[in-house]
């Protein structure tokens, strides 16, 4: 019995408690809505690098946003889940942020595989979610809640086809990361670089997480291709170039967006001389809204900001305009059409518009090859 | 089939690529003898080594050859450190039936998971997961020319450092007192101490000189890789494991042909599949093993208790 007493005590607090924390809630919404958006990123594992970079540059424009008064009577702050890179985290946390009600968006995750997985869910929920980098074609054919703020490689690849073509260079060897974003870049160029009257020589893919392209570049060589084309990041582009220098092989290199980082140079340093690549992101552009986000986020975080951080950046500022124009009284209906309006956002990764139907981002490239130990933008082929 | 320079080529880059696995298969192999359970913090081992170097390297610009001894020494230290904290709380019971248990010794295998999730993470938080550049001073990456043959200076680098730690390990433990002791340990535990032979200190020792060769590993292969990661000692980790079960799991020269049989296999497999396929050919060749040669390819054939 006297168990019971206590129990019931207990019990009793804990209701008074949670009944105060609700009410102290509602009393905090009446004042200044507090809106919310979700941000899924790996911020541990392999792929935690890029978590971060997201989240400083989400940081960042952020404060810019609440600081402009943009929206009046609401306050928007952003919370933050590591997904880990891993589908099954990817889903758990979209159910974690369906469950809270504040949250009326979600940016991320960061692979087309991830972002899908959890993009399944958030069509089905009926959540809008803008995901900065996943570039597979189906992901925005997942259903209309789905957005991008990056260009697909069934953009970039034909880009880059025709880039290579003007060159005067007729065959390739293509070398990709086994994964969804990775197959998609393969299709894209390959695709691309055949209607054009180009030949493949040898599509070679490996698993995420080799460092030993020693073997491939053996069998590649070859078979003398006028260009290797690297549907890669940073990490393992570093690694295939020096190894290519090491194994005394001079075909020159083109690569996706996705090598696009300071990160590259630092670590290939004169192996990766002569890459190309087009990307949307250069923080030399004079354009004032770069500069100002290059000298945040060099003040803040000590590095130069890169294409990841960039997109991240414009992802968040994309996002807040569209919760901006849909007012403090926003919800996930209003939301989702307001993002599908975003028409020439000036961000720092080009002025990006949504297609209403497709919602694909229209964007232009810019050609750049690493000189000199860095990278520059090259003019005609 | 083409058996051409670049056959030949792909046979020196899977021997290069051989040897880092073996590089890191000695270890723990040898970790592996003395308990008969698997270490799964070597790799972490190995990538305390590599950072403790780069650091090293960026702080003070020494030659290479200082920074060897120093790497070694950290080893030992870490390999101490990680025997203290995962594997000896679960030796501390001395009675027979304690001795003779599989659940307390195959607890370690999770323990020693544990240190090894923690202490990446701790590298994580303190390095970043982002990859590392080497001074390109310290880059064992020069490209030597071997007539048309074409090995960077690290892979001949690794392939003398390899040979020389198993000729080192052969002599220790078939020549020296600490090695009978060790293989004493390593046969019988309970036996061991029963003749009194000082068991924990052995396995200290064990610890300390396969954590030197592990952390030696990883700032070799560091500074052949061009760069370092906190995630760097999983791959290659994998794979020593499998040379190791191959090679019959105590048997250290066993673990390095495996290695290097690895190598050369998963390299020639991309002249004729997609290299995609490379680990489907390092498993294969496992269960292969397993399946008709149950010892591995160099086991005793002793009972494991």
């Amino acid at each position: 019995m006297k168990k019971h007493a206590v129990f019931g005590a207990a019990l009793g607090a804990v209701v008074g408690a949670m009944l105060a924390a609700t009410a102290g809630a509602t009393v905090a919404q009446a004042a200044d809505r507090e809106i919310v958006i979700g941000y899924q990123a790996p911020l541990s594992g392999d792929r935690s690098q890029y978590g971060e970079m997201f989240r400083n540059a989400a940081q960042i424009k952020l404060e810019e946003f609440n600081a402009s008064g943009k929206l009046a009577g609401a306050k928007v702050a952003i919370t933050f889940e590591d997904s880990k890179d891993d589908p099954k985290e990817a889903r758990n946390i979209a159910h974690k942020f369906l469950d809270n009600s504040k949250i009326v968006g979600v940016i991320g995750d960061f692979s087309s595989t991830v972002s899908m997985a959890a993009g399944e869910i958030y069509a089905a929920e009926k959540m809008p979610q803008l995901s900065q980098t996943a570039s597979h074609p189906d992901f925005t054919k997942l259903s209309p809640w789905q957005f991008r703020n990056i260009t697909t490689q069934a953009f970039e690849g034909p880009y880059n086809a025709d880039w290579i073509i003007a060159a005067g260079k007729k065959t390739a060897a293509v070398i990709y990361i086994q994964n969804d974003w990775g197959i998609s870049a393969l299709d894209g160029f390959v695709s691309g670089f055949k209607a054009k009257g180009g030949k493949i020589t040898a599509t070679e893919a490996f698993n995420p997480g080799n460092r030993d392209f020693r073997s491939i570049l053996t069998k590649v060589a070859r078979q003398k291709p006028d260009v290797i084309y690297l549907a890669m990041f940073y990490e393992e582009g570093a690694a295939f170039a020096q190894q290519r220098e090491q194994l005394g092989i001079k075909i020159p290199l083109y690569g996706t967006s996705s090598l696009y980082s300071p990160k590259l140079i630092e670590l290939g340093r004169e192996s990766v001389e002569g890459l190309h690549l087009a990307t949307t992101f250069t923080p030399d552009n004079p354009d004032p809204a770069v500069q100002t986000f290059v000298k945040e986020y060099a003040a803040r975080f000590k590095s130069e900001p890169g294409m990841f951080a960039a997109q991240a950046y414009d992802a968040v500022g994309i996002m807040l305009d569209a919760v901006a124009k849909a007012g403090p009284s926003v919800t996930r209906e209003s939301l989702r059409d307001a993002l599908a309006a975003t028409t020439d956002y000036p961000g720092v990764t080009g002025a990006t518009s949504f297609d209403p139907v497709t919602r694909e981002p229209a964007k232009a490239l810019a050609k750049m090859m690493v000189k000199d130990g860095r990278f520059q933008v090259v003019t005609g082929p | 089939m083409v058996f051409d320079v670049f056959f030949l080529q792909q046979v020196i880059n899977g021997l290069s690529i051989g040897c880092v696995y073996a590089l890191m298969a000695i270890g723990f192999t040898l970790i592996f003898g003395v308990l008969n359970v698997v270490n799964f913090a070597h790799g972490e081992v190995y990538t305390i080594g590599a950072f403790v170097g780069l650091m090293v390297i960026t702080a003070m610009a020494p030659p290479l050859l200082a920074v060897v001894p120093l790497v070694l020494a950290v080893g030992a230290v870490s390999g101490v450190g990680l025997e203290r904290i995962a594997f000896r709380p679960f030796r501390r019971f001395t009675d027979e039936a304690s001795q003779k248990s599989r659940a307390m010794r195959e607890a370690t295998l999770l323990s020693s998971l544990a240190v090894s999730i923690v202490t990446r993470e701790i590298m994580m938080h303190i390095f970043g997961g982002d990859m590392q550049g080497i001074p390109s001073g310290y880059l064992l990456q020069q490209p030597v020319a071997i007539g048309p043959i074409m090995v960077a200076s690290g892979s001949l680098v690794i392939f003398a450092t390899s040979a020389v730690m198993l000729g080192a390990l052969q002599f220790l433990l078939y020549r020296t007192q600490t090695g009978l002791g060790i293989r004493a340990v390593s046969n019988n535990q309970l036996g061991a101490r029963y003749v009194g032979i000082n068991t924990d200190r052995t396995i200290v020792t064990t610890f300390a000189v396969g954590s030197m060769l592990g952390a030696t590993a990883g700032i070799l292969v560091g500074l052949y890789d061009g760069a370092i990661s906190p995630h760097m000692g999983f791959a290659p980790g994998v794979k020593a494991f499998v040379a190791m079960v191959m090679g019959g799991l105590s048997s250290i020269p066993g673990a390095v042909a495996c290695a290097l049989l690895l190598g050369v296999s998963e390299s020639i497999a991309t002249e004729f599949l997609s290299s995609g396929w490379k680990d489907l050919i390092t498993y294969s060749l496992l269960v292969i093993t397993l399946v008709f040669f149950p010892q591995g390819l160099f086991g005793h054939g002793r009972e494991r208790a």
